[in-house]
């Protein structure tokens, strides 16, 4: 890493460096300024809500007891996130296994095809999926939605965890091998910890985007029960004639921004090194 | 990293990567499985009620009067309805979708001007035969029966009525000078107490609202305007739009009128929807062509009369939606035993009724809940003098986010301007295809 | 070398084990579908009723001669391009304030960074609230300067703009960072010791240096401006009257809202497909030609 230390502060260093902590403490601001209203808004009264009068928990009351109620979409939600990101490991960890350290024919069609999955509109391969699964029964099934997604979460993850392989040193595995390894055994005991980074990557970019999808429950899923949580947040902006509840919209996006942001910040030191493990190849 | 892609035995692979996807495909789309199980003409006059599972969709605008049907039905029968509500902007996607893959719940709704387009595409079984069983069949509302019919074969029932009211907020009247319980009787002496209201300027109250992006919403709220005083709005085969005709442009002059001189709510401009009738709800719109369906939760003294015209009469939009049994079904005759009581007296008049809504029935329109409340008495005869445009392609007319319709209103209302009979000429285009 | 001394057999089936989850999923969720796709977009294919024979090449002339197709296409690349110009300056800027450790860095670069945790569709849902006339905290000034985010064609494609920007910006940042920390130290000193000012340091190092990420960046941002939707769908549906339709919602819009017709949607897709292959065949070409 290219690092510059900052040097230890005086008071005329501090009095230099003010316009710049202003500045940027301004710009940091503006991009968490949405979400920190967000957050009071969904706790002020507002009219046509039900928290019309006073500070309180009234919009997260309506999402509680929208239809089948907050704590099932919740738990629909975290089922699908969390089966994709399973899936989305277990794949691009073989895959970009796969791809960094073996020779074999078909390769570089198949890395490009995955790739190419980021190259079609969404709505466009919905329907043909919807068809597909419901001829394997998967149709109205939280784990079709799972599949899908998984499915939408390859190209990334598999080009990660490919520059995250190549970026180990080779006679790493060599050792191993040489000392009587399988190739499993390489993958697993050597390269597996190695990795770690890149894979928590993928894994926390696949549960991001698993858990925020909309539109493979709103196509897949028919059952209100089976409902992911930002559909219902959705629905909630359609739902009464006439009215469109902004106070349990706002709610609904806290709801659904905590536990990512949550994650995104422990996560964080990972994260970023699972980036930078690409770059350590120079 | 990539370089280029040109070995043979890249080529190869593609191909053969490329065939085998082929069959796959092929396996996948190939033979369409639909229909089967119990026809429903067999059904006899009420049906089956065996404990059978029955799923229903309806569009969420529509969820209180559904979910008041399922749940009377569930507690009084052994069949059990399943309801499942879809975002209103989505429900054609989904009900799309499912259709192309026989997963159709056995019962749906749909929004009855989409029905004639949908019946034409086979989504819904025959039910004449059924229909013909019923000894009250008719009075049942011919408009939302007529949408359902191709080829003389009915295939769907009213399901919830919705119908457009001219709503006046007495109290705002009252403070505006106006007799708060006389309604307005031409568009002039609408826009005339709009303007009243507006006079007030009082703080947050308008004259009037509208949805002006919203497509639906309009056709729901001048088309009786034009009814009223006996214009046409299509032509009888639904291929053609008479929007440019005299009537019609009496309507717009109106309205741009009423922009122009700032008595229309501005955040009408950019609805599309969703919060079409919030302002009046909320109490600050003097009075608004409104869905009677909302009645029951306007919470303050509100009149109705029926849609005047620009020369006097009263009309409104039959609208709402249909229901039928989904080509899919394999429970028709159950689902003939939902639809068949949900035409009794005990569901029109104990379930619909009692919430205020318009019942399905002519023979059932002076019930008891409607005596009480004159406001009721009213809807209902307006009802007889409505109607339901009937057309193939209305939806992307009139109804989709970016039809023709909308873009007339918007030049003759918003912008003053724009050429009537070529915009006109392009919805006919669309109604034609 | 390590596997690849193995024999050419057996690494081939080897890699062929690793690789079959992989295949699974991508040939059967993926190629499928777009073959199907390509199969609605010579057929006649009405949402409701499903196939009903070859027709080509009908669905293609219906999707060039659509009202809205030029629009769409052009409004697309006028957003792509106001997208990607500022994301990738903006996600510059930010990396090179914070590619310094500390404290105060870590701080500011999370800042940045949180908008990135949010799903696409709830930071539009969340804009939705923040520029609606009813709910916005800036809806007194809305009201005196008389003017509404989403009610101009100009305002609903700068405000929607500004909601991508903002919730991109943190992840094009974090690309960058690593693309700067790529570049050995000494590589500045030598230029510092030549002289160069921090301007030509920038020009003439940097940039340059940066190229391979920018390579990426650009791909990334293109590719997915060319194909929004949420965000449009969510904030305006295509309005102001039809000013901000994007391509893949008139593919939406013509599959789902009216026209019903899975075969014209499909066309378009296919059109889509093909020019995204292009533009970004040629962008790889144009960022390694002039790698020296």
């Amino acid at each position: 890493m290219a690092v510059v230390s900052s040097p230890t502060p005086t008071i005329a260093g501090i009095a230099l460096r003010m316009p710049y902590w202003v500045f940027t403490g301004a710009v940091a601001l503006i991009f968490l300024a949405p979400l920190l209203w967000t957050a009071v808004a969904s706790v002020s009264p507002h009219a046509g809500t039900n928290q019309v009068d006073g500070w309180g928990f009234g919009n997260y009351q309506t999402l509680a007891r929208y239809q089948a109620g907050i704590w099932r979409y919740l738990a629909n939600s975290a089922f699908v996130s969390l089966l994709t990101v399973a899936l989305t490991l277990l794949i691009s960890l073989f895959g970009g296994y796969a791809f960094a350290r073996f020779r074999f024919p078909g390769k570089n069609v198949l890395f490009l095809l995955t790739l190419a999955i980021l190259m079609v509109p969404y709505a466009t391969l919905l329907i043909p999926l919807y068809v597909l699964l419901n001829r394997v029964g998967l149709a109205n099934s939280l784990v079709g939605v799972a599949v899908v997604l998984t499915m939408f979460q390859l190209p990334f993850s598999t080009f990660l965890m490919r520059i995250s392989f190549e970026a180990v040193p080779r006679e790493l595995d060599e050792a191993a091998t040489v000392d009587g390894c399988s190739s499993f055994g390489a993958l697993w005991r050597v390269l597996l910890p190695a990795v770690k980074p890149g894979l928590i990557t993928v894994g926390l970019f696949s549960f991001l985007a698993a858990w925020n999808d909309f539109f493979a429950p709103l196509i897949l899923i028919n059952d209100t029960e089976k409902m992911t949580l930002p559909l219902a947040v959705s629905n909630l902006r359609g739902q009464v004639q006439g009215v469109v509840d902004y106070g349990a919209t706002e709610a609904g996006v806290v709801i659904l921004s905590l536990p990512c942001i949550v994650l995104f910040l422990v996560l964080q030191r990972h994260y970023v090194r699972g980036f930078m493990s690409g770059a350590l190849k120079g | 990293m990539r370089r280029a892609f040109g070995r043979r035995t890249d080529r190869r692979w593609l191909a053969g990567v490329l065939v085998t996807a082929l069959a796959l495909g092929v396996a996948a789309c190939g033979g369409d499985d639909s229909g089967g199980g119990t026809d429903v003409a067999q059904a006899g006059p009420n049906g089956v009620d065996d404990g059978s599972e029955l799923t229903l969709w309806t569009r969420a605008p529509l969820e209180k009067q559904a979910k008041l049907l399922v749940d009377a039905y569930n507690a009084g029968h052994q069949n059990k309805v399943k309801l499942t509500v879809v975002p209103n902007d989505d429900y054609v996607a989904k009900v799309g979708a499912a259709a192309g893959s026989g997963g159709l719940p056995d019962l749906f709704a749909a929004d009855i001007v989409y029905v004639p387009n949908w019946v034409n595409q086979g989504l819904f079984q025959d039910l004449s035969a059924n229909i013909n069983g019923l000894s009250f069949k008719d009075s049942i509302n011919k408009g939302h029966l007529a949408a359902g019919t191709v080829d003389g074969k009915a295939h769907v029932l009213p399901f919830v009525l919705d119908l457009s009211m001219l709503f006046w907020n007495k109290k705002l009247f009252k403070e505006a000078g106006l007799d708060p319980e006389k309604a307005p009787t031409t568009l002039a002496e609408y826009a005339a107490d709009a303007k009243a209201v507006q006079a007030m300027k009082k703080s947050g109250v308008y004259g009037t609202a509208a949805g002006l992006n919203c497509g639906g919403c309009l056709v729901f709220t001048w088309f009786p305007a034009i009814w009223a005083s006996g214009g046409e709005v299509l032509s009888a085969d639904g291929k053609e739009s008479k929007l440019g005709d005299e009537t019609a442009q009496k309507v717009y002059s109106t309205w741009q009128d009423l922009w122009k001189s700032g008595a229309v709510l501005p955040s009408s401009e950019g609805e599309t929807g969703p919060t079409w009738t919030a302002a009046f709800t909320e109490g600050k719109v003097g009075l608004m062509l409104y869905p009677a369906t909302l009645l029951s939760s306007t919470p303050f003294d509100v009149g109705v009369a029926g849609i005047p015209g620009p020369s006097g009469g009263a009309s409104t939009f039959v609208g709402g939606d249909g229901i039928g049994v989904s080509k899919d079904s394999k429970k028709a005759a159950q689902a003939w035993n939902f639809l068949s009581w949900m035409m009794s007296e005990q569901a029109q008049v104990e379930v619909l009724a009692k919430d205020k809504d318009v019942v399905s029935r002519a023979d059932l329109a002076n019930n008891k809940y409607a005596a009480a409340d004159p406001r009721l008495v009213t809807i209902n005869e307006v009802a007889g003098k409505g109607d339901t445009p009937v057309a193939l392609n209305f939806q992307q007319a009139f109804n989709a986010p970016n039809s023709p319709w909308l873009t007339l209103v918007r030049n003759q209302v918003l912008k003053a301007g724009g050429d009537l009979q070529k915009d006109n000429g392009e919805i006919t285009a669309v109604l034609k295809q | 070398m390590s596997t690849n001394a193995w024999p050419r057999n057996r690494q081939a089936l080897l890699g062929w084990l690793y690789a079959t989850p992989t295949a699974v999923f991508v040939v059967a969720l993926f190629v499928v579908p777009l073959l199907l796709v390509i199969k609605m977009s010579v057929s006649r294919w009405p949402l409701l009723s499903g196939d009903q024979g070859i027709n080509a090449p009908d669905n293609f002339e219906k999707a060039i001669d659509h009202r809205f197709f030029i629009d769409s296409v052009v409004f697309t690349v006028k957003y792509t391009v106001l997208a990607t110009v500022l994301l990738l300056v903006l996600g510059l800027g930010l990396a090179l304030l914070v590619q310094e450790s500390s404290r105060w860095n870590n701080l500011l670069r999370a800042s940045f960074l949180i908008p990135s945790a949010l799903g696409l569709a709830s930071a539009s849902l969340l804009f939705y609230v923040f520029y609606s006339p009813y709910a916005s905290p800036l809806a007194p000034l809305m009201k005196s300067w008389g003017f509404t985010f989403l009610g101009s064609p100009t305002a609903a494609l700068v405000s929607t703009t500004f909601l991508i920007v903002w919730r991109y910006a943190g992840f094009y940042m974090v690309l960058m960072l690593v693309g700067l920390q790529g570049i050995p130290a000494d590589v500045f000193e030598a230029a510092r010791s030549d002289g160069a000012t921090r301007w030509q340091t920038f020009r003439k190092v940097t940039l340059p240096l940066l190229r391979p990420t920018l390579a990426l960046t650009t791909v990334l941002c293109v590719t997915g401006s060319l194909l929004a939707f949420e965000q449009f769908y969510i904030l305006t549906k295509g309005g102001p009257d039809n000013s901000t339709i994007t391509v893949v919602q008139l593919i939406y819009m013509v599959a789902f809202q009216g026209q019903n017709d899975l075969g014209v949607a499909a066309a378009i897709s296919v059109i889509v497909l093909v020019a995204l292959v292009v533009v970004n065949a040629l962008q790889l070409r144009a960022f390694r030609s002039e790698r020296s």
